[in-house]
């Protein structure tokens, strides 16, 4: 069933990466040396080189138009204009050996991407080399193979490269956001993209509410609350069958269900007798274990990477507050006490820090804390509304929602919140997102 | 190569329908989600969700049961909703048919998911001064909106005002 492999692509894609040439050292000058935003690293992006002959195709540009946008989005890069380039990609070479790097370190430019693509027939073979300008060497090559449809996961998969060869840490690229967006009209949707924001696709199409998405491990799954059958209920969706299967029933509150780290199980706030607690549940909607009893609300349960404790919001104590609790619901204790409402947790997957919502100077803001309770660190201030904060894969970047220009739009920040980019930026609102592991 | 290219934007809307098909399962029905949207829960009509799917405003304050307000972040009834919950109460017990529905709703500040469980705690707070009024609970359900329904657009206290509410909706 080739439609059915397609619905699957964007999930898949084949494209097997293979290093070009090992890559070099740690003596490269620039290796390893970005630690945070401050000051910008200058590179250059150049177009694609056609390495089949034939004419050229769009992918040239679109697959380093990509990159662009990652780089741009951690704050930490400057990209050089690609009019100011002096080599013109078809007439120069690709590897160390053929670039004339005065040509890109009179410009600027401290690392240079070149490569080229093959086209034959469906096939696509994009290779890309990283270079460090000053140092006249490659830092890093990669051949990726695919279709025309793979290029932005080519694009993404590099991008997370460069991140590894600047900063030690493979970047965050090679993944998915979900968000619950009304871009289709008044009805709020489930969307899906990449990070880059360039491929937004729209999965739920209901009128009515779609709400709080969240990702399986294997990022092949989301679950999230829909109002469609007039009851808000979770449903599950797999992206590689394309079946959507709904898992609760009633007449209750189900709202903010969150795959535990290994999979096999969902932490969900449900209303029962009036009353809204975190519960443990199979992935057929199977209650397994009522975690919390309280008569305030318990709501957002968010997992620890290791899965051995969950941050949840709890108005036990009057207000709002983020609790932290042991899996089976033991050891409950409140973690945040600045502010009087604290909500939405999310708990980094390096596990040092809980980011979360705070009403704060007038708004609500950003913050993030140790599990412990130390080190309260706010992101975001006086730049309207910031709320629904998710981690990045590699614990470095967050995405949130937030009002600074008017309709909520989807923002990625640094850990630090020195930098701020917008991702998503229309009329309308985009809320609630959710930025998925890797795709492997 | 602008094929190449054309051919891939054509596959991506090919499974962009498709899978639009398999959600809504309105045209396709998909093997696991099958039926229309309503198919287990017939929604209320003059219910806010009702409105919202016919591109309607939620219904306002009219009829015999008038909404009930909050304060910000609060599910507490004060004495305001309590008279109007009284008068509710003597208009349920002189139509002893009539079943409700209670609706509970939140303004656009604070998060997603707290307001969704702050709007069931509203609801359950009305109807369990309903039922200490005599009022039976067997006529009565609750449903939570959070944030989601809002009545008023505007960013100002007596528009958040008006949002934090129940409104009550006769079923039969």
């Amino acid at each position: 069933m080739s439609v059915k492999r397609s619905l699957a692509g964007w999930w898949v894609v084949a494209s097997a990466a293979l290093t070009l040439c090992a890559p070099p050292g740690a003596d490269a000058q620039v290796r390893g040396t970005i630690k945070g935003a401050g000051r910008t690293y200058a590179v250059a992006l150049s177009p694609l080189k056609n390495l089949g002959g034939g004419a050229s195709s769009p992918i040239a540009t679109e697959f380093v138009d990509i990159i662009a946008r990652d780089l741009e989005l951690t704050g930490l890069f400057r990209m050089i204009p690609r009019d100011t380039f002096i080599e013109q990609p078809q007439a120069s070479g690709v590897t160390a050996e053929d670039i004339n790097f005065e040509n890109w370190s009179v410009l600027g430019a401290l690392a240079l991407v070149k490569g080229g693509y093959t086209i034959q027939g469906e096939k696509v073979t994009i290779e890309a080399r990283l270079f460090d300008v000053y140092q006249r060497r490659q830092m890093a090559g990669r051949r990726y193979h695919g279709t025309a449809q793979d290029v932005r996961r080519m694009a993404n998969k590099f991008a997370d490269e460069m991140m590894r060869e600047f900063t030690g840490e493979r970047g965050p690229f090679d993944s998915r956001i979900a968000f619950v967006s009304n871009r289709g009209g008044r009805f709020k949707d489930i969307y899906v993209t990449s990070p880059d924001a360039g491929d937004i696709l729209q999965v739920t199409r209901t009128k009515s509410l779609n709400l709080a998405p969240s990702w399986s491990p294997d990022v092949r799954q989301l679950v999230y609350t829909s109002y469609k059958r007039g009851n808000p209920d979770f449903y599950l969706l797999d992206f590689v069958s394309g079946r959507e299967t709904k898992i609760t029933s009633g007449r209750e509150l189900h709202v903010g269900a969150r795959f535990s780290p290994d999979g096999r199980t969902l932490a969900a706030a449900i209303e029962q007798q009036g009353n809204v607690d975190i519960f443990l549940l199979d992935l057929s909607g199977k209650i397994l274990r009522r975690l919390t009893n309280d008569p305030g609300i318990d709501v957002s349960p968010s997992w620890s990477p290791d899965g051995r404790q969950i941050a949840f919001t709890s108005a036990r104590g009057g207000q709002p507050q983020i609790y932290v609790m042991n899996a089976d619901g033991a050891g409950q204790r409140r973690i945040t006490y600045e502010g009087r409402y604290n909500t939405s947790p999310a708990w980094s997957p390096k596990g040092d820090k809980i980011a979360y919502t705070s009403r704060a100077d007038g708004g609500f803001n950003i913050f993030t804390v140790h599990p412990d309770g130390t080190e309260v660190h706010q992101l975001t201030a006086s730049t309207g509304n910031n709320e629904d904060p998710s981690w990045a894969p590699d614990g470095r970047y967050l995405v949130f929602t937030s009002t600074r220009r008017g309709a909520p739009g989807l923002y990625v920040s640094d850990a630090t919140g020195a930098s701020q980019v917008a991702l998503t930026d229309r009329p309308g609102g985009d809320t609630s997102p959710a930025w998925s592991n890797w795709l492997e | 190569m602008m094929g190449l290219r054309m051919k891939a934007v054509v596959v991506t809307f090919a499974v962009l329908s498709l899978f639009a098909a398999g959600c809504s399962g309105k045209k396709k029905p998909g093997p696991g989600d099958a039926g229309s949207d309503l198919s287990d829960q017939k929604l209320p009509e003059g219910s806010s969700l009702d409105a919202y799917q016919k591109g309607l405003r939620p219904p306002g304050d009219s009829g015999p049961l008038k909404d009930i307000h909050f304060a910000f972040d609060s599910y507490e009834l004060d004495e305001s909703a309590r008279q109007t919950l009284r008068d509710s109460a003597d208009w349920l017990k002189d139509n002893g048919s009539v079943r409700i529905e209670i609706e509970g709703h939140c303004d656009e500040r604070g998060t997603v998911e707290y307001n969704l469980a702050l709007g069931a705690k509203r609801a359950k707070a009305a109807k369990d001064y309903l039922v200490s009024l005599g009022i039976p609970s067997d006529r009565m359900s609750t449903i939570s909106y959070g944030e989601e329904l809002p009545l008023c657009s505007e960013h100002t206290e007596s528009c958040w005002a008006e949002n934090r509410r129940c409104h009550f909706v006769q079923l039969n």
